[in-house]
């Protein structure tokens, strides 16, 4: 694919792979409306500027230093086929413990390998597919959505990127009135070191609608620094419930970028909880709109980090329409060199009168070189509000160890204990069948090490 | 309430001190900033080459530097800057009694509504008029204590190596923009050196204005607290209004000495059409305190984060700022601690209200660095919001690199309620009357720390500020 590059040193972020001959290699195939659409996103990408720490919302993770484009490859064609048996360790182990689902979705390297879904949802009219297969299946709804109201390339260098070189993804439509009572969980795993990877999600959820969806992206240590790209676009209509999951245990040398935005109308219920435990860098943007009376948002995050490890969730909560409500809670534990910046915005409109807005944020810090840093911050443009917001950094609560440790326990264990309960506290407003357990298991893991 | 009427008659509401005396300047540079401009401040002032020099190297910081984005819209401030007079200095001595003092002077004084008496009172009033500290007075107690309270100029002229070894060490030229414009063209403000083991009962005070169109100020203020010294300075400013952007500019140096106590108040009240860009910062060494208590009324733009910086183990530091923006008005306000050392405590309390089309923001950063073990700090923020037009925000920074480490943040924003109007007004309050005292009881924790003759203005500012604000 290099080889069709077009050379332009001049324009950030334009490499040997990066470039407008991938766009042309990768729409080949595509319909042209969405050839227009990508080749539109890459002007957008070419012209806007790489993010540098001048910038507010990058502050605290340096590009120049965190991610290396030129150093990245095209993925090569992924050998696996729809069979468990040919499926890496991990990813078959992940995906024994979903087995309570209402449908799977398996992808390998940025291309959808399997996907299941209970017989009666297809026969409601319930859509889980490669977003592949649905640019001819179903055309009208991406043209709709598709990098339009959610994520548009001019939101920013990264969503331009993905919108132009994604190569697979995941469309799940849920129709009017239909209620999922089983999550829909998706998986996916990364095999390759060293290429960039280009994924896009877009749910849409009809009036009336109900829907909890996991998406786990997961591998083993990579060997060399690789790109993770996921654009997660996501509409609960009127009425509509929709739980979005993120699981992130991503290897070594990977770096997650990750773009969200929820999109919830008159009187929907949009929540999302972000689990951030893997990869050597992690950049989620988490954009939650209120766009509708009566919508409403739950926030929930979690964070552990180990070695030098960099977590940085960019959030914003925007209550454009009045009588809304969001609650945000991100928890996050630091141990050894690693560290995490939370930078958080509630804005609160013009006119967007009985806003109920609140936003926390609690650290961790287990080690004398984990860092944590903490912005939360409030625009709030309309008088009859509720809008709070808390911070905190601290060290493990003392007494609390001392106590259990009065009962007996180590002060290992009692440490454990301490920070599963500082942590679990956000997965229990969340309890989502699997998601719960195997987070539980993933802190353990980590706590083992410390 | 019958104080209520004594009140409306000032007319705080339109602008207090909207009045204008007639231009009587010595001597004056051209409009805007070059070192043309540097060399002659320098020169008129007489002062040695080491201050010329690192005045001039300020001004080549400042012209390296771009303008902030950050913060208020300063995307006006170019264009006034090229307008602005560096320095005017309207007497070449200074006044050393009251009876010396110019007639004119002594008439603003007047409006300002300070009687003479209470001036006395409040000893060692050092009154900035134009670019220059032009009265100057000293209790006699003081001078004996050993206490300086001179004018910045008279400060570097005096004593030179205690001006020469502490200036410039708290906020280098090239913290920022506007710390190296003030350092390039200083002018005016205080020198003020607390001795070892002073305590001073009564407050310094500093009165000034600006009162000549197009005019900056760019006052300059080093305060040396001395070990186990103990003092409070209040500063308080107002500006006559004029339709063209005037411009404010000030750095405030202040070195807390180990187990020194030291308090700043200061209260702005610049007219409507004022830039106020202030930088203060203190060092606070080994088991010392620093109080910032910082009250920005007036101005149409002000940004100002006083900081303190806790160097030394158990240093600890307060910041209580209070701002209210009313129409067409931007408070960017907050403050800044970092601890640098084991057992440094601080505390950042933040109350605003905004009004009309006034927009305040709160920006501030609680720093711990690694190794500063037992550091403590706290930071609350309060807005309250008076009309759908008013805006606020909260931008606060946590930087924690130390695992022994406690820093909280909590903010609220909210609107007045309306059981607390209802239950005022159902007890005979007018709805103006109750807003008033829901809004004075919102303050109330700051004020409280006011001296008495600043809080009191400050409760009938805020009356007549509610005036109108309802219905």
């Amino acid at each position: 694919m290099a080889d069709t590059a077009v050379s332009s040193d001049r324009v950030e972020g334009v490499t040997g792979v990066l470039n407008k001959g991938t766009v042309q290699t990768v729409s080949a195939f595509d319909p042209e409306w969405l050839r227009t659409l990508r080749h539109h996103a890459w002007d957008v990408y070419e012209k806007t500027p790489m993010p540098t720490t001048k910038l507010e919302e990058w502050r605290y993770t340096d590009l120049n230093r965190k991610l290396d484009l030129e150093a990245l490859s095209w993925p090569e064609k992924s050998e696996c086929k729809d069979d468990f048996e040919a499926c890496p360790k991990g990813l078959q182990e992940t995906m024994l413990a979903d087995h309570d689902a209402s449908g799977h979705l398996w992808g390998i390297d940025g291309q959808v390998i399997h996907v299941d879904l209970l017989e009666e949802l297809q026969e409601k009219g319930v859509v889980l597919m490669s977003l592949r297969e649905a640019v001819r299946a179903h055309p009208e709804l991406l043209k709709e959505h598709l990098a339009q109201e959610a994520l548009p390339p001019e939101q920013g260098k990264f969503e331009a990127l993905n919108a132009a070189l994604w190569t697979d993804g995941i469309l799940l439509h849920v129709p009017r009135g239909v209620r999922l009572d089983l999550p829909v969980r998706i998986t996916r795993w990364i095999a390759q070191s060293g290429a960039a990877f280009f994924n896009r999600t877009l749910i849409v959820a009809e009036p009336g609608s109900q829907v909890s969806y996991v998406d786990e992206v997961i591998s083993d240590d990579l060997d060399a620094h690789t790109l993770v790209s996921s654009a997660v676009e996501v509409i609960a209509k009127q009425g509509a419930q929709v739980q979005y999951v993120s699981l992130q245990r991503l290897g070594r040398e990977a770096f997650y970028q990750a773009s969200q935005r929820t999109l919830a109308q008159r009187d929907s219920t949009l929540d999302t909880l972000n689990v951030s435990m893997g990869a050597t860098t992690t950049r989620v943007d988490l954009n939650a709109r209120l766009l509708g009376p009566g919508a409403n948002s739950d926030m929930l995050g979690l964070y552990f980090g180990d070695s030098d490890q960099h977590f940085d969730h960019n959030t914003s909560q925007d209550h454009v329409a009045a009588n809304t409500s969001s609650d945000l809670l991100y928890k996050g534990a630091l141990d050894d060199e690693s560290r995490s910046v939370f930078r958080g915005v509630i804005r609160v409109h013009r006119g967007a009168q009985k806003t109920d807005a609140y936003q926390t944020n609690r650290n961790l810090l287990l080690s004398d070189h984990a860092r944590a840093d903490s912005l939360p911050n409030l625009e709030i443009e309309a008088d009859d509000v509720r809008c709070s917001h808390g911070a905190t950094v601290g060290q493990l609560d003392a007494e609390s160890r001392f106590y259990l440790m009065s009962r007996g326990l180590t002060r290992e264990q009692a440490e454990r204990l301490v920070v599963m309960g500082f942590l679990g506290e956000v997965l229990s407003r969340l309890p989502l069948g699997g998601v719960v357990e195997k987070v539980t298991n993933v802190i353990e893991e980590k706590l083992r090490q410390v | 309430m019958p104080q209520n009427e004594v009140v409306k008659d000032l007319g705080l509401d339109e602008y207090k001190y909207h009045f204008v005396d007639e231009e009587k300047h010595v001597f004056r540079t051209q409009p805007g900033l070059s070192e043309e401009v540097v060399r002659q401040i320098s020169a008129q002032k007489e002062e040695p080459e080491w201050m010329l020099e690192l005045r001039l190297k300020a001004l080549e910081i400042y012209f390296s530097k771009p303008m902030p984005r950050w913060g208020g819209d300063l995307s006006g401030l170019e264009d006034v800057l090229k307008e602005i007079y560096f320095y005017v200095r309207p007497q070449d001595r200074m006044e050393h009694s009251w009876e010396d003092v110019p007639e004119n002077i002594k008439d603003t004084f007047e409006r300002l509504g300070i009687p003479e008496a209470e001036q006395k009172i409040l000893a060692g009033v050092g009154a900035q008029y134009e670019s220059e500290m032009v009265y100057h007075s000293l209790k006699a107690e003081w001078e004996e204590k050993g206490v300086i309270f001179d004018s910045i100029e008279e400060g570097l002229k005096n004593h030179p190596e205690l001006f020469r070894e502490h200036f410039g060490t708290v906020i280098p030229a090239h913290d920022n923009k506007f710390a190296a414009m003030n350092s390039a063209v200083w002018s005016g403000g205080s020198f003020v050196y607390i001795p070892k083991g002073v305590e001073l009962e009564t407050p310094l005070q500093a009165y000034f204005r600006v009162n000549q169109e197009k005019m900056g100020q760019f006052e300059r203020t080093l305060i040396i607290a001395d070990e186990g010294s103990h003092a409070h300075y209040i500063e308080g400013c107002t500006a006559p209004v004029y339709s063209t952007e005037s411009f404010h500019s000030g750095v405030i140096e202040i070195i807390v000495k180990p187990s020194a106590r030291f308090r700043y108040t200061t209260i702005q009240n610049w007219s409507n059409n004022m830039y106020n860009l202030v930088t203060q910062r203190a060092m606070v060494h080994r088991n010392a305190h620093m109080e910032w208590l910082d009250g920005n009324l007036g101005s149409k733009l002000t940004m100002k984060y006083p900081s303190c910086f806790l160097m030394e183990e158990g240093a600890h530091g307060e910041i209580l700022s209070i701002a209210y923006a009313g129409n067409g008005q931007h408070q960017d306000t907050g403050g800044k601690v970092v601890h640098a050392a084991p057992r440094t405590t601080s505390s950042i309390v933040s109350k605003s209200i905004s009004r009309g089309t006034g927009r305040s923001s709160y920006r501030g950063l609680a720093k711990v660095y690694e190794g500063a073990s037992h550091a403590k700090s706290n930071v609350e923020c309060d807005a309250l919001l008076i009309n759908d037009t008013s805006r606020t925000d909260t931008y606060p920074y946590i930087e924690i690199e130390e695992r022994d480490a406690n820093v909280g943040h909590e903010a609220t924003v909210s609107k007045v309620g309306e059981e607390q109007l209802f239950y005022l007004m159902s007890r005979g309050m007018s709805e103006e009357e109750a807003m008033a005292l829901i809004v004075r009881g919102f303050i109330e924790p700051i004020a409280k720390e006011l001296p008495l003759e600043y809080a009191v203005e400050l409760n009938r500012l805020i009356e007549l500020e509610m005036e109108g604000s309802v219905g």
